[in-house]
């Protein structure tokens, strides 16, 4: 094995940890939601209360399901964007700028759709 | 809720699918979600089945991290089209249109199991890198060549070697447009594209559809958020499901055989290509 592949490797060795770290810190946090669910006798058809950020965090200081299934839920979304910013930057590092542009147009497009569906409603 | 949840995060980390296909059924005949909530559901879902088997499939060198990020650069973008058009194109046509790609992708695959072996190990016959004799003077279609032949050996594993590049930019592109319209997580057309048309081992093609879902689920998945269609209640059991089906199904999946494999694919092509067929005529 060459050292440019070891370097690979090691970069998408590093990478698939990281993925799997914040995936289970944001199922951890669901967990913890639908335990507090069944605990409270609460049915997943029962209807969950919209995202309000600042709701969210009342909810989490008053230990109510819907503050943890919220933030986990943000942490689950959350999880592929950071992982197209964490290749871009060890693309960076690794050397390899077109794969750095490759991941940062893909994070603009995400962004101009994000952007467009918001403006049209 | 957890039951439904893990059977699809087992199947869609097998097959390098995001589980939608078995969730929005799930949701939406056995709990009577309506549509768009079940969907929104669904793309949390595929998000976890992603990142869960994405995560081991890198730890374990199995995804090709580069080939799944340039494809994902088109399916984003075509993703980003077919988000702007999705309002002016009658859904039954698409629908209908969409029946028959699974269809020929199924037979294609089937047709491919009776042949010789993996096309991963036909010879390499590729419409766009073919080797251009280095000559004294040089064209610039020639400088092209050389340039699309370093791109693909860039994209290409250790054991196998990626072709077909312009093809599947094109299939990219139409899988983005296709999972904005119809609300499907892409890897059902990514798997066949990337084994059948660029080479690409049936393991290493499910493992780099896994990464790519993730980013493309995550693109809607706000949207969704945005306009207040996830239910945290809902979403909440079915995620925990699929995450303890996904995680168990990418640690299994290198055990299992490929022929079993490759024949759940087709059977899952067929049977979305039958839902397919019934929503456009119904």
């Amino acid at each position: 094995m060459t050292e440019r592949n070891r370097v690979v490797r090691r970069f998408e060795w590093r990478l698939g940890r990281l993925l799997i770290a914040a995936t289970y810190i944001a199922t951890t946090l669901l967990g913890i939601g639908v335990v507090q669910m069944l605990l409270a006798g609460i049915s997943p058809l029962a209807g969950g209360p919209e995202l309000d950020l600042g709701r969210v965090v009342a909810d989490l200081l008053a230990l109510a399901p819907a503050g943890f299934l919220w933030l986990g839920l943000l942490a689950v979304i959350a999880t592929p964007v950071s992982r197209v910013i964490g290749a871009a930057v060890g693309f960076i590092r690794g050397g390899e700028p077109v794969m750095a542009l490759v991941a940062g147009a893909i994070l603009l497009v995400i962004a101009a759709g994000v952007v467009s569906a918001v403006a049209t409603g | 809720m957890l039951v439904g949840g893990a059977a699809a995060g087992v199947f869609g980390s097998l097959l390098g699918l995001g589980g939608g296909v078995l969730i929005v059924p799930l949701l939406t005949l056995g709990f009577g979600l309506d549509l768009r909530a079940a969907v929104g559901v669904s793309l949390v879902a595929v998000i976890v089945t992603s990142s869960a088997s994405a995560g081991v499939y890198l730890e374990r060198n199995i995804a090709n991290l580069r080939l799944g990020m340039t494809l994902e650069l088109f399916t984003a973008m075509g993703a980003l089209v077919g988000g702007l058009v999705a309002f002016l194109i009658e859904e039954r046509v698409l629908a209908f249109l969409f029946a028959i790609l699974l269809g020929y992708v199924a037979v294609s695959m089937i047709r491919s199991r009776a042949g010789t072996a993996d096309p991963a190990d036909a010879p390499i016959e590729d419409d766009d890198a073919e080797a251009a004799p280095a000559t004294e003077s040089e064209s610039p279609l020639d400088e092209l060549d050389r340039h699309r032949s370093r791109i693909l050996r860039r994209l290409s594993g250790d054991d196998y070697e990626v072709r077909n590049l312009g093809r599947a930019v094109v299939g990219s592109t139409g899988a983005g447009v296709l999972s904005a319209l119809l609300g499907i997580g892409g890897g059902i057309i990514k798997v066949p594209l990337m084994h059948l048309a660029m080479g690409v081992p049936i393991r290493v093609a499910t493992a780099t559809s896994n990464l790519m879902i993730g980013i493309t689920a995550s693109a809607s998945a706000v949207i969704y958020l945005l306009r207040g269609e996830i239910d945290p209640f809902v979403a909440g059991p079915t995620a925990i499901g699929v995450f303890v089906g996904a995680s168990f199904g990418s640690r299994v999946a290198h055990r299992i055989d490929l022929k079993i494999l490759r024949a759940l694919f087709v059977a899952v092509l067929l049977y979305t290509a039958a839902q397919m067929l019934l929503k456009a005529l119904s």
